[in-house]
């Protein structure tokens, strides 16, 4: 194991999401989950408010997210986009799980500040 | 001590996939293109072109017959069936778009009334998926989906019921067409969640869609009492949900951004031009005026065919598993489509050859997007292929 040591993140800025693990990877996760783009949107996930939270712990990173809608055919492809990109910047030995879940419902609330400006709010 | 090895949950989801399944995706992939080759070229024949070395094939006549229902149902129906399958994750679901790609070739093997009773089939197992999808998540877009999942049930069953003969496909037109024209409705509703919407929005759209469906059922069970009402109603409602995606789609917005983000927004936004004249060329056909190939073609081609043209760089790898490198190169089949629907709509409207000329470039852009994708799947195994044998090496 690379020796990451389990704290709570006491960083400045808050996480965009909950979020439960070492304070060093903190940052690479968020920039890792923000290179997901859905291109419909032209927004990353992270600022459409689909990650729900991210708990990382000795062998394991899990990724709590969301969809827009139940119809969304291409919910394999961003989870499939959210696991390479977590591969890359995580040190070996952690297992990657994406859950995908519906409750609460997203809503429109979620989104970042930056998110909502391009949007026209 | 070795590495660990990261276990990735991909792995472990990799689907197994047993004969069976790769038979059915391969016969429905053949399918899908027959579907869309010989309704583009029943199309053309429609037009007056007749492509080299098919004059004589037999199945050029029924395309030429069954040129709405090889595209409508036997090509778009069979992508949007796969589409919605794979969001459901429900292998029964992949019937549906099984069933409405082989009646696709029956029609095209003069079986006419197979095919027809097997795209009904399509279109009942397609309500049931559109069934679950709401129970799962009951809102606005999803009863929109099952509104859209009926009408193309009700359009396929007066095809059914006349026996795809006759004035099947003319009966079954404004429901085939609202079945496509909703489930992009929706589609395009389920986006404005991300902006900031009024109680109003929802209900304008609401009252643009029953109209037009009030305009089809008129179409079908009233025109004998007045023929032009029906068209009227669905014509207006074309043109009014034109005017609702220009106000309220994420297009707008989305537009100013870059890559292949923007280029959607454009595929959409030429849309929705086109949608407007659309309505206004159904209303007109409506009352006599010679307008029903431009209002058919603005519909088909310049509003949906251009939607399926922003979307498959997304839906593409969702459904097939390939992945395409978006590029600039993307624009030139749009332009295409755009440009030969103008010169159809334009001067082809007073002259036949004009309008053919039009037509074959209505087929040329199409050809060229297929071109496009293929090229763009390659490029992108070029460089991710290239990245990742890099990553092994180090």
């Amino acid at each position: 194991m690379s020796g990451v040591a389990r704290a709570p993140s006491v960083d400045a800025a808050p996480a965009p999401f909950p979020y439960d693990g070492p304070a060093a990877l903190r940052q690479p996760i968020i920039d890792a989950l923000e290179q997901v783009v859905d291109p419909e949107v032209a927004l990353n996930i992270v600022d459409v408010g689909l990650v729900y939270g991210v708990s990382v712990d000795a062998t394991r990173l899990h990724v709590r997210l969301t969809m827009t809608s139940a119809a969304c055919p291409v919910v394999d492809v961003i989870i499939d986009d959210v696991e390479r990109e977590l591969d890359r910047v995580l040190p070996a030995g952690l297992r990657i799980e994406v859950e995908l879940v519906w409750e609460p419902a997203w809503t429109a609330e979620r989104m970042s500040e930056g998110a909502k400006r391009f949007m026209g709010w | 001590m070795a590495t660990p090895q990261r276990v990735r949950p991909a792995a472990r989801r990799a689907p197994s996939r047993p004969a069976l399944a790769v038979a059915l995706r391969a016969l429905s992939i053949a399918a899908v293109a027959a579907s869309l080759l010989s309704g583009i070229a029943g199309g053309l024949l429609r037009v007056g072109v007749v492509l080299p070395s098919t004059d004589d094939a037999p199945w050029l006549a029924q395309a030429g017959m069954q040129h709405a229902a090889l595209m409508i149902c036997g090509f778009l129906g069979t992508v949007i069936g796969i589409e919605r399958a794979v969001a459901v994750k429900r292998r029964l679901a992949f019937a549906a778009p099984l069933a409405s790609a082989l009646g696709g070739v029956c029609l095209l093997l003069g079986r006419v009334g197979p095919g027809a009773r097997l795209m009904l089939l399509a279109a009942l197992v397609f309500v049931a998926v559109n069934g679950v999808v709401v129970a799962r998540q009951r809102a606005a877009h999803t009863w929109l989906l099952l509104v859209a999942a009926l009408a193309w049930l009700c359009g396929c069953a007066l095809f059914a019921l006349q026996g795809g003969q006759g004035d099947a496909v003319a009966a079954a037109l404004p429901w085939w067409f609202a079945f496509l024209v909703i489930t992009i409705a929706a589609e395009r509703l389920e986006m404005t969640r991300l902006m900031r919407r009024g109680p109003a929005m929802q209900a304008l759209l609401g009252g643009v869609l029953l109209l037009m469906l009030a305009g089809a059922a008129w179409s079908t069970w009233l025109s004998a009492w007045s023929p032009a009402v029906g068209g009227l109603l669905f014509g207006a409602s074309l043109s009014l949900l034109a005017a609702w995606l220009a106000v309220f789609d994420i297009a707008r917005r989305t537009v100013f951004a870059r890559g292949l983000s923007r280029y959607m927004a454009v595929c959409l936004l030429g849309g929705y031009t086109w949608l407007a004249v659309a309505g206004a060329a159904w209303a007109g056909s409506a009352y006599g005026l010679p307008l029903r190939d431009a209002a058919l073609h603005a519909l088909g081609l310049g509003f949906i065919v251009s939607m399926m043209m922003g979307h498959a760089p997304v839906i593409l790898p969702a459904v097939a598993r390939v992945k395409l490198q978006f590029g600039a190169l993307f624009y030139l089949p749009l332009l295409i489509l755009h440009g030969s629907l103008a010169l159809r709509l334009g001067a082809g409207l007073a002259d036949v050859a004009m309008r053919a000329v039009g037509a074959v470039g209505n087929a040329a852009a199409i050809a060229a997007f297929v071109l496009t994708v293929i090229g763009a799947a390659f490029v992108w195994q070029f460089h991710h292929g290239a990245s990742r044998a890099a990553e092994v090496i180090r």
